[in-house]
């Protein structure tokens, strides 16, 4: 508790031991709004036929930002979420995302470019990846996910409308996600 | 040092939740609908249901707007065919009227049972699927007000799928276009029979129809109702667009134009006691003496052996 009531010097490293629980609240309270917003505002305004994946978007924007191990983490979760709400084995969108979070996460350490339109690049070209990999499992799996072309289709479409949705929602999940690093400091 | 040992416990961190994955994977494959993670699943729907009810309130106006914009020009046109529809239904309705009232009085002296007494629970729809590979609606009303697995939903324009999923107070329920869902469907001018299945976003496909059947373009095509099949008989399923027949195959496919529309669903009903069939609802089969069959019945009543 003291740690908290005052931040600075000697108490940073105890002041560290809130912000996990605090994250996973943050975070809990992004994927839900993700899932809620997918299954009925964005459920309406299609794009040729295809929805965007709002829980594939944070989970790359989380994983831009913060790497690997906190990609997978949050795309576990997100994941796991949202396979509760589908009629399939539970569990692809999880393995899914996990993969894409630590691979995105993993990766952009290795691009250095200050470039704004980034992250829209990133998203587009990790939902088309992820998309195709969560096809193919369930494809493995016996799942009725229709033909190769169907399934790069649907991925290409998710892509460009995640893409398209990354300007506007990017600098509220920053927000979000630097709010709840940063606040044991500043108090 | 110290960014080898973050490395390694980050892909300890990844291998775990990987196999935590896997093993939801085949746990779920095996449990089938009785595991934990079907509560789990349940819990889950329960609870993003009742604020998905909410959001959908908020929402909805926006939404409208938005696909109305989109589909301005077919909206327009499909105004116009309405107009049409509705003055021919009008002069067809008085006819309508006279039949039914000469088939109650036929049905009454032959003490046939209605076949299509609809009884059912009337219900909000509060969200889509969020998968692009799946086609379900989420509903208002679950296992407290009486909905079961399996029931058949219709909206007013026709057939609209089953219960696939019931929490508390939600149900996810599988839409006719959707993959995985497959009816048995009757041709009405004919009585000819066949798989209705979902293809996505494209037509229904009718499978399994007899070469010699007769079709004829924007046919009705109804469920037929078979015993123990999920729904009754005579819902109205879609329209036929178009025949084509494989030539590898023995049968004919018939493309069937849905009768309602998925995208603009609102309300739909869930028929809770199905008195065609021995359906899945709540009321006990009626006995097999007032079902219409055709021919003698294979399967006499069971006699205990011994």
């Amino acid at each position: 508790m003291v740690a908290f009531s005052s931040g600075r010097g000697p108490f940073r490293v105890r002041a560290g031991r809130l912000p996990p629980v605090r994250r996973a609240i943050v975070w809990a309270a992004v994927v839900l709004t993700a899932l809620l917003l997918q299954s009925t505002v964005f459920a309406q305004i299609q794009l040729v036929g295809a929805k965007p994946d709002l829980v594939f978007l944070v989970t790359i924007v989380l994983a831009y930002l913060e790497g690997p191990s906190s990609g997978a983490l949050g795309g576990f979760v997100g994941g796991m979420a949202e396979d509760f709400l589908l009629n399939q084995p539970k569990g692809i969108t999880a393995l899914t995302l996990t993969l894409l979070g630590y691979a995105v996460g993993a990766l952009r350490q290795y691009i250095a470019s200050p470039s704004p339109l980034l992250p829209v690049a990133v998203v587009g070209a990790g939902t088309v990846v992820g998309e195709v990999f969560f096809g193919l499992v369930s494809f493995l799996l016996g799942q009725n996910v229709g033909s190769f072309a169907f399934v790069l289709r649907v991925a290409l479409l998710a892509g460009v409308y995640n893409a398209v949705l990354t300007p506007f929602l990017f600098p509220v999940i920053r927000r979000v996600v630097e709010s709840s690093r940063a606040k044991a400091y500043r108090w | 040092m110290a960014v080898t040992r973050r490395g390694r416990s980050t892909r300890l961190l990844v291998v775990g939740l990987v196999a935590a994955s896997l093993l939801t994977i085949t746990a779920d494959y095996r449990g089938g609908s009785a595991g934990p993670l079907e509560i789990a699943g349940r819990t889950t729907l329960t609870v993003v249901g009742s604020m998905q009810d909410a959001v959908t309130k908020v929402f909805h106006p926006f939404g409208d707007f938005f696909s109305g914009l989109v589909r301005i020009g077919s909206l327009e046109a499909s105004n116009r065919r309405l107009v049409q529809e509705l003055n021919d239904a009008l002069s067809q309705n008085g006819r309508a009227a006279y039949l039914e009232t000469e088939v109650t009085q036929l049905q009454g002296l032959l003490h046939m049972r209605q076949t299509l007494q609809l009884v059912g629970v009337g219900a909000n729809v509060i969200g889509q699927s969020i998968s692009n590979f799946e086609w379900t609606i989420t509903i208002d009303q679950g296992q407290s007000g009486g909905i079961r697995v399996g029931m058949p939903v219709v909206a007013g324009a026709g057939l609209v799928g089953h219960v696939v999923e019931t929490g508390l107070t939600t149900s996810v329920v599988q839409l006719l276009i959707d993959p995985n869902s497959a009816v048995a469907g009757r041709l009405l001018a004919t009585g000819d029979t066949g798989l209705v299945v979902g293809d996505r976003n494209q037509d229904l496909q009718m499978n399994l129809v007899s070469p010699s059947a007769r079709v004829t373009p924007n046919e009705q095509v109804v469920t037929a109702g078979f015993q123990g099949s999920l729904y009754p008989a005579g819902l109205l399923i879609g329209f036929v667009s178009r025949e084509y027949t494989d030539p590898q195959s023995l049968s004919k496919i018939v493309s069937v134009r849905p009768a309602v529309d998925f995208s603009s669903l609102q309300f739909v009903l869930v028929l809770t006691k199905n008195t065609s069939n021995g359906g899945p609802g709540p009321t006990p089969r009626p006995s097999a003496s007032g079902a219409p069959s055709t021919g003698p019945s294979p399967t006499p009543a069971p006699s205990p052996s011994g």
